[in-house]
């Protein structure tokens, strides 16, 4: 009896273990063959790529006897009332070099060579046999029986490529059309002087890590007829030398601009053929670039007892923050969040704004005034050039140069509208400048164009200086400093006192900054800020991270940072911000040319762009330098 | 205690297996599904034709009498939103207040009833609302004529990074579908577009394609099988995604690049046999306004179903001058 219920409670823990066993391998396998997790969301990694910019102030072609030479011929030509450099002997037999000496002396070939009276910069391209593929229906049986070439004409200046059909034979014209935004391929002169200049660049040379020789390179040329060149710098002529390292299994492309005879951009690439650009641009170039080394992370800068972290942004331009000098905090954040552009007009009467309007894609914005003017105009966002809420973008990456009368140096950066300087596009600058004393100055420069005269532009400056968590505004009275014990705004005296406002620590108001406005003291062919300054106590959402359009562009009454002093907030011994909006008044009669900028064809028949920049901002003084 | 010594051998067992099990599937390396180079379940080898579409205009154009023909206008050059010139030598507008509530479109498709449906468009000047109207694909009521959001997208948002969301549209007829694009959320380095597949009749999402940012989208009937067209925002691809293939392993595959890969497929359309045109500009997910006439670039992509090949080149009518 003992021993049966024994054998039944030894099949009882039997069971059990076997149903541990079981369950166990059951619930393992499940384990193994489950997902881990919830899937994730499919994300695709964007390839990285290693891109090269010419480094500032280079110069690209100087020296090199190529670029000489045709920088010479080009002139020569120019003062005899020519515009297109013939073909080389070179790249011309017998029939080919009369029809090159026919087509140049033929006008309606030679119609697109100059414009009211000025030559525009022309090269000849090509003179070849015409393929029968590309001889129209009409005229097969002329070019059976007779030999047909087929000559290609660049303009610089128009970025039109010409294509004439001529019967060598009877020396006649068959068919001219033009083709607008388009490049050819290119003359075997312009390829050697694209060579020669990859080869005489400094940053090539960097690149490779040797000084490169004509062996180590092969041309890429623009492949096919009448295709986009495979720099496609919209209204620029480019081609891309290639230096490959075989060993590496990788190829440097370097971009050379033959519209301005210089390198534009390199790019390192795999030599498959999958991983070969198709299409290099010297402007996508500079976008990864910009977006991969000052958009996706910031860069620290130490010079002349400065530390100066800085990063491009979405909208709000050129943003420094954490800033230090000898160790000290000087600045939280400083950077101008947008540019207010107005157009005043008279005969506001009659203005219809009950539909929208728009102007070069922009939704304009209509507000009347009191006195029968009204004013018309949008704001514009400076950021990074790809995924940003930017209209004028970040050109080229930030750039540190010295300051005019070498007292410090300055950080900089580009932004432009891709289509400046024509008209209703704008460039400006973003400028940091730090002085050897501890000085510091936030800069906007203005460089046109617009739409024309009777603009206002206002750049909003949002400057946060770092005196600790307890700070205090004063303004300079004739019976001595007054504390502003509220967040408040004023339009900023001019020429009373030369600094007529203060920032100080609340626990040590010998630790601070006098601020001095500009009205043309700096040497910049300024005409003044004719500033409103607005001063708030520090809230993250105000401007901390990335502003979107604040304000009304054309509301002269109002800069849009009004509804951060509206509650009167007390800014005694608290975080401060300082906001600081200059107005502008752009100027574009001759002699006066001010905030604004043009296209010219020089005296080479190429386009030369002149600028009469405006520069407004404040200057930041350490109080005791000041005192 | 001998008694329970098989549970205890059992436990051990199942214990040294589980930490074994689990040490082991660790250490098994994760695969990024976009990393995984698996050859398309039912590659793109069709022929296909040029369909006639056969969706009616909305129904109020003919309760208003509307003279034909019509334009929808949604260039933003203009108007605001939604825009209909109608009318000979469409000279006449209809354009109530109401079309522009939503801010501005990128494109529209219309269904079998006349409904009309609209993708949003983030503009110059950034307005309270932009963002949120990202999320929304709108209808145009057939019979009303009225715009309102249809179906919002709770999981998209557009930010000051991109401000791009809901984009492109296309329009199945053969199970009255919508296919919508998104671009939410990618970055300068990843892409987390997604493509949803939604049920008009019920607003239910029946499926989504991830880690795709489409520009542009478009049906396509093959020869063999239906295939989804996607005009990637990078790159100036061309995807297609099989929509007969089996679920779960089938990906959109790539068909080309096109020459300028700075310039992306907005449009596209069948003109003739296995010819696509195809309506490109340079897209930068930024506000920048590079949808101007002298901006876009036109491109024929030809298929050759014998040689596998697609042959691709520049459509250049419009700039020519004589």
């Amino acid at each position: 009896m003992v021993k049966e219920q024994k054998g039944r409670k030894m099949q009882q823990e039997n069971k059990i273990a076997l149903g541990i066993l079981v369950g166990g391998v059951v619930a393992l396998s499940l384990y193994w063959f489950l997902p881990t997790s919830s899937p994730k969301p499919i994300i695709k990694k964007v390839e990285q790529e290693q891109i090269i910019l010419p480094k500032e102030g280079r110069v690209h072609h100087a020296k090199i006897p190529e670029v000489e030479a045709y920088l010479e011929q080009l002139s020569a030509l120019m003062r005899r009332g020519e515009a297109v450099i013939p073909l080389g002997e070179e790249e011309l037999e017998s029939r080919s070099k009369r029809v090159q000496t026919f087509l140049l002396k033929n006008p309606q070939f030679l119609a697109d060579t100059h414009h009211n009276k000025q030559l525009l910069h022309n090269d000849m391209m090509r003179i070849l046999p015409a393929l029968v593929g590309s001889i129209p229906e009409r005229f097969q049986q002329q070019c059976k029986a007779h030999h047909c070439y087929e000559a290609q004409k660049y303009n610089f200046v128009t970025n039109t490529t010409t294509k004439a059909l001529v019967d060598s034979d009877t020396l006649s014209l068959l068919s001219l059309e033009r083709y607008p935004q388009m490049q050819p391929d290119i003359s075997l002169r312009l390829t050697h002087i694209a060579q020669a200049i990859a080869l005489a660049s400094e940053d090539v040379k960097e690149a490779l890590g040797k000084t490169p020789s004509f062996k180590d390179m092969t041309m890429a040329n623009v492949r096919g007829t009448m295709k986009e060149s495979p720099c496609q710098n919209t209204s620029h002529l480019c081609v891309a030398p290639t230096f490959s390292d075989h060993h590496a299994q990788k190829a440097l492309w370097a971009v050379v601009d033959l519209t301005e005879l210089r390198l534009a951009a390199a790019k390192w690439a795999g030599l498959g053929k999958t991983t070969t650009p198709a299409c290099i641009s010297e402007r996508a170039l500079q976008n990864r670039y910009i977006m991969k080394h000052f958009c996706q992370k910031d860069t620290l800068l130490k010079r002349n007892g400065w530390e100066i972290s800085y990063r491009l942004t979405g909208s709000d331009g050129l943003e420094v923050h954490h800033v230090s000098f000898n160790g000290k905090p000087v600045l939280d954040s400083a950077k101008i969040v947008d540019w207010h552009v107005s157009y005043q007009e008279k005969g506001g009467e009659s203005l219809d704004t009950s539909t929208q309007s728009y102007i070069e894609g922009r939704r304009v914005e209509f507000r009347k005034e009191e006195d029968g003017n009204y004013l018309f105009g949008y704001n514009d966002a400076m950021g990074c050039p790809l995924f940003s809420t930017s209209v004028v973008l970040a050109f080229n990456a930030p750039q540190i140069k010295p300051l005019p009368f070498g007292d410090g140096f300055m950080l900089t950066q580009d932004f432009r509208n891709p289509k400046w300087p024509m008209a209703c596009n704008y460039r400006y600058e973003n400028r940091f400048e730090f002085y050897n004393d501890g000085s510091f100055r936030v800069v906007g420069v203005n460089k046109g164009r617009g739409c024309g005269d009777h603009a206002i532009y206002r750049p909003v400056m949002r400057i946060d200086v770092n005196l600790g968590a307890e700070e205090k505004f004063y303004s300079a009275t004739q019976e001595g400093w007054r504390e502003w014990l509220v967040e408040g705004s004023e339009f900023v005296p001019t020429h009373t006192t030369p600094y007529p406002y203060k920032i100080t620590s609340a626990s040590d108001v010998t630790r601070g900054y006098k601020i001095e406005p500009n009205h043309g003291q700096f040497h910049d062919q300024s005409r003044g800020d004719n500033a409103t300054l607005f001063v708030t106590h520090f809230h993250p959402n105000e401007g901390e991270s990335d502003l979107l359009t604040l304000g009304s562009c054309c509301n002269l009454k109002e800069d849009g940072v009004e509804r951060y002093v509206e509650d009167n907030e007390s800014i005694d011994a608290k975080k401060i911000v300082l906001w600081y909006v200059p107005r502008i008044y752009n100027d574009s009669k001759k002699g006066e040319e001010y905030c604004w900028a043009d296209s010219i064809v020089d005296d080479s028949g190429n386009i030369e762009v002149k600028v009469w920049p405006c520069t407004v901002g404040p200057k930041f003084i350490p109080l005791k330098g000041a005192e | 205690m001998r008694r329970y010594l098989p549970i205890v051998l059992a436990s051990v067992v199942v214990l040294l297996g589980a930490v074994w099990v689990v040490s082991e599937k660790k250490s098994v390396p994760k695969q990024e599904p976009q990393q995984k180079q698996v050859a398309p379940l039912c590659p793109f080898g069709d022929s296909f034709q040029k369909e006639v579409s056969k969706s009616p205009l909305p129904h109020f154009l003919h309760t208003l009498k509307l003279p034909q023909p019509f334009l929808i206008d949604l260039s933003q050059k203009e108007h605001r939103g939604l825009a209909l010139y109608y009318g000979r030598g469409l000279r006449h507008l209809l354009h109530p207040k109401v079309w522009e509530r939503y801010g501005h479109f990128s494109t529209y498709v219309l269904d079998k009833e006349g409904n009309l449906y609209l993708t949003p468009m983030p503009f110059i000047s950034i307005e309270p609302q932009t963002f949120a109207w990202q999320k929304a694909i709108y209808r145009l009521e057939s019979q009303t004529g009225k715009l309102k959001p249809w179906r919002i997208l709770e999981e998209v948002e557009a930010s000051a990074s991109n401000p791009y969301g809901v984009t492109s549209i296309a329009y199945d007829k053969h199970d009255h579908t919508l296919w919508v694009g998104t671009l939410n959320g990618s970055t300068y380095t990843e892409q987390k577009g997604v493509i949803y597949h939604i049920d008009i009749a019920s607003k239910r999402i029946l499926g989504r394609i991830e880690g795709v940012d489409a520009l542009s989208l478009q049906l396509l009937q093959g020869k063999q099988q239906r295939w989804l067209l996607i005009g990637s925002a990078r790159g100036g691809e061309l995807l297609a995604y099989g929509l007969e293939c089996q679920e779960g392993v089938n990906t959109p595959q790539k068909l080309f690049s096109l020459p300028n890969t700075q310039m992306q497929i907005r449009k596209m359309r069948v003109i003739a046999p296995n010819t696509l045109l195809l309506e490109t500009i340079p897209f930068s997910y930024t506000l920048i306004t590079q949808s101007a006439k002298e901006d876009r670039v036109r491109y024929i992509a030809k298929w050759y179903p014998q040689r596998q090949k697609w042959e691709i080149s520049l459509q250049m009518n419009e700039n020519v001058t004589k």
